[in-house]
């Protein structure tokens, strides 16, 4: 211990920083021993070597720009919805090695599949697909934005149940983090309703499905409610004044 | 029991006054003696505390009649020592320091009037505009300093790391005190000095745990050269390098200890942390 005391101290005088971590600026124009003096690495003469803002990029000298050069094409559907696409065996698989599990008082949500790693994104929604659906054997009870018919039809053999619920996304931001201080909002366009609507989809909102379900554990009062009120449409009449 | 563990001594400060440092086996540096956790099978290193013997308080000082020590947290005061983080550290300092505050005007600021000087063709000379080109005398300067702002970011870590390397640097140089209290009655700088003086802790920088500095400590310490008094908030690793020495309060201690500790990677082996004087 007597090389520390021997040793001068530590100071402001003797600090270095690490080897390799600082690196000498490049300063054009400073002399020949510099290897960048003279016209500082820019050659002789031309527009380049002249100061100042020099061509505009994607500037091809007159030529017309390849970003002119081909006509514009279509339009961006706002409305278009990105599914993060989940196939039937895929949930088995995460069923068998116990990453997931679901009974009919906590169906399988987007949360779910995304805390296991079943899906490593929910983008806008869930659908289930029905690749692999030899290989399901468990009940699922699962309420994901989608689901297509072959999975449906897969399920609901195995004595499972698929409910398409529509998630805006704040509600499916809630869903996903696990807030429950939100309702969720009902679908508002057109589209939207008509499709939660129908039976074939198992939509929310379709009365035949409701009747069904009854008084399972994952049915929300809110349903109901909401299908009354979306369908009325399919029994309003208007009065059309009879001209005279 | 614990006096018999101590391999070395060491004279700190005067004569009259021994102070004993038992630094355990080197930590994290190579020939750790590893000693695997009961439960896994895991290897991690094992942290002994460092042991500081306590000097005499300035006020009371016959006080401490037997050498008593401190155990004191390894992580924080027998860190490796890590010069290109002071490095990082006291750079950063020190540009947080500059004004700033040169100033040049350009050719659009100096006084004068747009008028072109000579003709373009003609006169057999150089083409000139406005006589405040940097081209002429009592023109504006080309590239020159404007104010600015040279100060730099440094991860907050860096910098505890930073206290850490440099409370480390001074135990192990074995300028390094601890003291009960900073206590002092009265704002007469002659009797503190001459206190100062018998103790023989000149060169030292007091750094106490209180929130803000006693105003009796204050006054009396501010004239004497020499000595400078901090609080353990506004310390910072520039300070602790220039000083030659650093005296520390318990309640410093204590702050230091609870800002600073990292035992995460290392296996607590009875470490009494604090100001928990073992006699």
């Amino acid at each position: 211990m007597a090389s520390a005391a021997s040793r001068s101290r530590i100071s402001l005088a003797n600090l270095s920083p690490a080897r390799g971590s600082l690196h000498k600026q490049k300063r054009v124009g400073r002399g020949q021993g510099s290897n960048h003096g003279g016209t500082a690495g820019r050659g002789h003469n031309g527009q380049k070597s002249r100061s100042g803002a020099g061509i505009k990029p994607g500037f091809e000298g007159g030529q017309t720009p390849i970003t002119k050069l081909f006509p514009k094409r279509g339009f961006v559907n706002q409305n278009e919805k990105v599914w993060a696409p989940v196939n039937l065996e895929r949930i088995q698989h995460w069923i068998n090695l116990g990453r997931l599990s679901c009974s009919p008082e906590n169906p399988i949500t987007a949360r779910e599949l995304l805390l296991s790693g079943c899906v490593h994104d929910v983008h806008d929604g869930i659908k289930v697909l029905g690749d692999g659906a030899e290989f399901l054997t468990s009940e699922v009870y699962i309420t994901p934005s989608r689901a297509s018919k072959s999975a449906i039809r897969a399920i609901e053999d195995r004595g499972g149940q698929v409910v398409c619920k529509f998630y805006n996304p704040l509600a499916l931001m809630d869903c996903v983090k696990g807030h429950t201080d939100h309702i969720a909002a009902a679908p508002t366009r057109r589209q939207d309703i008509m499709w939660y609507s129908r039976f074939q989809n198992r939509g929310f909102l379709s009365e035949e499905l409701l009747k069904k379900l009854g008084d399972a554990p994952f049915v929300e009062e809110r349903w109901t409610l909401l299908s009354r009120q979306l369908g009325k449409w399919r029994k309003q009449e208007f009065d059309v004044e009879k001209k005279k | 029991m614990l006096k018999s563990a101590v391999c070395s001594v060491f004279y700190f400060g005067s004569s009259s006054l021994m102070v004993q440092i038992y630094l355990g086996p080197p930590l994290i540096s190579e020939g750790i003696p590893l000693r695997t956790a009961p439960s896994s099978n895991v290897a991690v290193p094992v942290a002994r505390p460092v042991y500081i013997g306590l000097t005499a308080s300035l006020h009371r000082p016959h006080e401490l009649k037997e050498p008593q020590f401190v155990a004191l947290n390894p992580s924080v005061f027998h860190h490796p020592i890590r010069r290109d983080i002071l490095h990082l550290c006291v750079n950063h300092y020190r540009d947080s320091l500059r004004q700033g505050s040169a100033n040049t005007k350009t050719r659009g600021e100096v006084r004068g009037s747009g008028r072109k000087i000579r003709p373009q063709k003609g006169s057999g000379r150089a083409r000139l505009g406005d006589a405040q080109s940097p081209m002429l005398r009592g023109g504006g300067v080309a590239f020159g300093p404007k104010p600015r702002d040279f100060s730099t970011k440094l991860p907050r870590k860096v910098i505890l790391m930073g206290m850490r390397v440099a409370l480390s640097s001074k135990v192990l140089e074995h300028n390094f005190g601890v003291m009960k209290t900073m206590d002092w009655p009265s704002g007469k700088t002659r009797h503190l000095s001459q206190k100062i003086d018998s103790l023989g802790l000149k060169n030292t920088l007091f750094i106490t745990g209180e929130d803000e500095v006693p105003t009796m400590l204050r006054r009396a310490i501010q004239n004497i050269p020499l000595v400078a008094l901090t609080t353990s908030k506004e310390v910072n690793v520039y300070e602790m390098l220039k000083w030659p020495r650093i005296m520390l309060d318990a309640k410093a201690v204590d702050f230091f200890e609870q800002t600073l500790c990292k035992m995460h990677s290392l296996q607590e082996v009875s470490v009494t942390s604090g100001i928990e004087t073992v006699a």
